[in-house]
């Protein structure tokens, strides 16, 4: 898949929250899509997704079957957790048999079970984002784009996303993630996207020895240091408090 | 696609957001056919009039049902923007059909109407003549469209007031709206069948230009 010279803005004559971004996923590629909040990483990933159309430019070679997980699925909705899965299912266009084998199927895999005839709005912020993930897993997707995946999950979740993204990719499908929490270390060999300013910057994936450099900040500047060190194409590892301070 | 229409249709009914529009519409004809009974074929045409405003609003209600990214989840689960907005058309049409199908029955239950029971054809045509315009103005005023809940409201009352006021014998410019005073005027004065062609023609005409639009606008506003 092929971005090509896109530009983005959302509205005529205003600010462009992308500008000039070119780039390149190739089957069984892993990018982690990174940048402050706010900087356009969002946008970057529902055009990827082909939710918005570039105001310029284009992107080619979308596979058949995409799936998007938002950064916030929209449980306010009708309808029961299976009655949602099945639903979309179906617009996906699969059969009886096989959504319900799908359904069951990530339903377990996500620990859903205990939910699946509670209405939608009654779930809680992380159920409902179990969800979302399991609306996009329903049909193979060629090409998964997880936006903050992390965000909300509880640990044993979290730690299934990895799995999900490798799995994916060892298949042949492309997988983009967002995350500004440094669970992205789990992918190891992800190429990255630093978004920044309007504009993508591209690095491949690492292959070469690294090391590692323990730097001490203020708590203050922690967001902002942490940023910076992201947009240098440094790959943050972890962050901690110190002990006694 | 079918699929997808499906699920909007189920989300505008187990959302009890079908509640209001029915109400509307069961007010509108109560006080149509309140006055005593009247002639079928001649009642359907103002039915139809009355029934426009209604069907815009009932698609503007179906339309914004669903959340903004639930929207953007179906399309993207679709692979095509295109499909996606078809199946909002088409969810609408059917709940449009419901109501038509209320707006046709009722008054011969209550003793409304009086007539042969074949002037039920000619309800059903001249209401089905109303319902894609009133489908595509509905779309239009949608919340992926107009973003704002004041800007919807403006479209729909506009379009609904100029549905009337341009169609009105000697309006300037007829043709700029669907043909709903035409159709009122055919019902109660009569006509040939050339006149009911060319109704139907400016209705389909007007509707598949105002569907344009609004998929125009729906291809950048997911």
């Amino acid at each position: 898949m092929h971005l090509d010279d896109v530009w983005q803005r959302y509205r005529r004559g205003g600010p462009w929250v992308l500008s000039n971004v070119t780039a390149r996923v190739e089957p069984g590629g892993i990018v982690v899509v990174l940048g402050r909040n706010g900087a356009g990483k969002s946008t970057l990933l529902q055009l990827v997704a082909g939710v918005l159309r570039p105001t310029r430019g284009r992107v080619t070679d979308r596979p058949a079957v995409v799936g998007w997980v938002p950064e916030r699925f929209p449980a306010d909705q009708a309808g029961t957790v299976t009655g949602y899965l099945r639903a979309m299912a179906a617009v996906r266009g699969l059969g009886h048999a096989a959504a319900t084998r799908a359904v069951d199927e990530w339903v377990q895999r996500l620990g859903l079970g205990a939910f699946r005839d509670v209405k939608l709005p009654e779930l809680s912020k992380g159920t409902a984002q179990k969800v979302g993930l399991a609306q996009a897993m329903l049909a193979p997707p060629d090409l998964l784009i997880l936006d903050e995946p992390w965000e909300g999950l509880d640990a044993a979740t979290r730690d299934l996303v990895p799995g999900i993204v490798l799995e994916v990719a060892a298949r042949g499908g492309s997988v983009l993630v967002s995350d500004h929490r440094g669970e992205t270390v789990r992918l190891p060999g992800a190429a990255s996207w630093t978004v920044a300013d309007g504009t993508v910057t591209t690095a491949a994936a690492d292959t070469g020895p690294r090391c590692v450099v323990e730097v001490a900040v203020d708590a203050a500047d922690l967001a902002d240091a942490v940023a910076r060190l992201r947009e240098q194409g440094h790959h943050v590892l972890r962050v901690r408090e110190e002990v006694g301070s | 696609m079918i699929a997808l229409t499906r699920m909007r249709l189920h989300g505008f009914v187990r959302t009890g957001r079908a509640v209001a529009p029915l109400i509307a519409a069961l007010a509108v004809l109560s006080i149509l056919y309140g006055g005593g009974q009247a002639e079928a074929g001649e009642a359907y045409g103002v039915s139809a009039l009355v029934a426009f405003p209604v069907l815009a609003w009932q698609t503007k209600i179906l339309l914004d049902v669903e959340p903004d990214v639930q929207r953007r989840l179906a399309r993207v689960a679709l692979g095509s923007a295109g499909r996606e907005i078809a199946a909002g058309l088409l969810a609408a049409a059917a709940a449009g059909l419901g109501t038509i199908a209320v707006a046709l029955v009722m008054p011969w239950i209550f003793g409304g109407v009086k007539g042969e029971p074949s002037s039920l054809l000619i309800g059903l045509g001249v209401h089905l003549l109303a319902l894609g315009p009133a489908v595509a103005l509905g779309a239009l005023s949608c919340r992926a469209v107009t973003r704002t809940a004041g800007m919807g409201a403006a479209v729909l009352v506009t379009g609904s007031v100029l549905a009337i006021v341009l169609g009105l014998q000697g309006s300037p410019a007829p043709w700029l709206v669907p043909p709903l005073m035409a159709a009122t005027r055919f019902t109660t004065s009569g006509g040939t069948a050339l006149t009911a062609l060319t109704l139907a023609a400016h209705a389909t005409l007007w509707t598949a230009a105002a569907a344009w639009a609004y998929a125009r606008l729906r291809r950048d506003r997911a």
